[in-house]
């Protein structure tokens, strides 16, 4: 409350608008001050239609300390008189914040402290709509993706092989993470039998990955930040990248929605910065982040496609270790963007998962 | 008391009609919300002062979603009693109706 109205302007503020005299709007307040105070100690309450409700409340007797001293003293129970406002006046009052209304977010408290002035919170809401949209199964987003899928399922092996090899160090690095446990051993075996039968199908492929760069940690893509100059346009290895520098409130998922042109790609920048993002809620202010260059967000050629299906595989690990229960959804997400890559996934994957996915 | 009663003791207090007390008990009321809107306070003598203050955005958890809520910001009214109304109802027998 920055400025107050004194008693005296208020009386001629009432005097105007009912059109009577100072004198008699004075006294008229004054009664009404007066009827309120013998009202709430006749009964307990005052109701003025249109405002609100004056109450006494009692307050049990409780102990407190004393502000000075610090002793502890017991406070007599007491009355208090309270106001309670009407909907009329709740509402003229909340004017400037009206129409706003409680979102739900899915993210722990103890996840919300981003590192330097982050965006975690924006980044939680969107990922809620995000988990929404796609559990809700939208029949419009999901077929023109799968007929692009199936009409581009044709090209050329060929052209597919460079991002094979990729899939395969992809495995091995984020194979790495998990090797902590014997069993995942396992499983990374299963995952060298499939690598090897992708090998097998293309025997042109150069050098085998499965024994390299088990040190290596950034992933390939965000090495070769130089375009590709292909003679063919329709075959895709890297992405062209450029730089981009977070702006507090920014989210990589408004990130992709004002850079890509399609908000549901911003598993590609998660994918291509994974040096930088170790949780793919939070995204610190001031970042440099590398961003591709999309040619047609409507219409993802097959290399986009598999980059973004990569993307939502990644999540699908990290939600695997810190949010199990939506992890399948990433893992669906994949399938959506790449059949492929869902059919043969570039890691292990759990086998209820997988079933949910496939079967969506 | 009621709405009702209350206008039935103001117009005799005052002497005016009841219609016409209404009237200006409405127009007080009028007067007032429209300072409150505009965030202004409004302090009446042994009453107390009305005022406004702004609950900010926070982050509350929902049993029934179990999840986390952000509930956004809201303005609201606040009403100080005066220190003599504060004094006159203190040790009041507790009054139930």
């Amino acid at each position: 409350m920055s400025e107050k109205i004194t008693f005296k302007e208020l009386v001629e503020l009432i005097a105007k608008q009912s059109q009577q005299s100072q004198s008699s709007a004075n006294s008229f307040i004054h009664e009404l001050v007066q009827i309120i105070e013998s009202g709430l100690k006749s009964s307990g309450s005052v109701s003025i239609s249109g405002f609100g409700k004056f109450e006494l409340r009692w307050m049990n007797e409780r102990t407190g300390t004393h502000p000075q001293t610090g002793d502890e003293i017991t406070i007599p129970g007491q009355n208090k008189v309270v106001f309670k406002p009407y909907k009329a006046l709740r509402e003229e009052v909340n004017v400037p914040f009206a129409g706003l209304k409680s979102r739900i977010i899915r993210e722990e408290v103890d996840e919300a402290i981003p590192p330097a002035s982050g965006t975690a919170e924006n980044n939680g809401k969107n990922e809620t709509i995000d988990d929404l949209i796609i559990e809700r199964d939208n029949p419009h987003f999901v077929p023109p993706k799968k007929q692009t899928a199936e009409t581009n399922g044709n090209k050329p092996v060929a052209a597919k092989l460079p991002d094979e090899s990729k899939l395969a160090e992809e495995v091995q690095k984020s194979g790495n993470y998990k090797w902590a446990y014997a069993a995942a051993v396992m499983i990374a075996l299963i995952a060298f039998i499939l690598l090897f039968f992708m090998m097998q199908r293309d025997s042109d492929t150069a050098e085998t990955p499965t024994t390299v760069q088990m040190e290596q940690v950034t992933p390939p893509i965000a090495e070769e930040t130089t375009p590709a100059d292909d003679p063919d346009p329709g075959i895709q290895t890297e992405f062209e990248t450029q730089s981009f520098t977070v702006e507090p409130g920014q989210s990589l998922w408004t990130i992709a929605e004002n850079q890509l042109g399609n908000p549901y790609l911003w598993p590609v920048l998660y994918n291509l910065n994974r040096d930088l993002l170790t949780n793919p809620n939070q995204l610190p202010a001031a970042s440099e982040l590398d961003v591709p260059s999309i040619s047609d967000p409507e219409n993802l050629n097959e290399f986009e496609r598999e980059q973004v299906a990569l993307g939502y595989f990644s999540l699908y690990e990290w939600n695997r270790e810190n949010n199990p229960e939506e992890a399948r959804y990433f893992l669906w997400a994949v399938g959506v963007f790449s059949p492929e890559l869902l059919a043969q996934p570039p890691s292990e994957a759990d086998p209820d998962d997988l079933a949910f996915a496939r079967n969506r | 008391m009621k709405y009702k009663e209350l206008i039935d003791r103001l117009s005799e207090k005052t002497g005016h009609p009841k219609v016409k007390t209404r009237e200006m008990l409405e127009d007080t009321v009028q007067v007032i919300s429209e300072h409150l809107s505009q965030g202004k306070g409004v302090s009446v003598p042994d009453l107390g002062t009305f005022g406004t203050k702004v609950n900010t955005e926070k982050k509350v958890y929902n049993p029934h979603y179990e999840a986390f809520l952000m509930v956004p910001p809201k303005r609201t009214v606040e009403f100080n009693p005066s220190s003599k109304l504060k004094e006159e109802v203190k040790y009041l027998e507790q009054t139930d109706e």
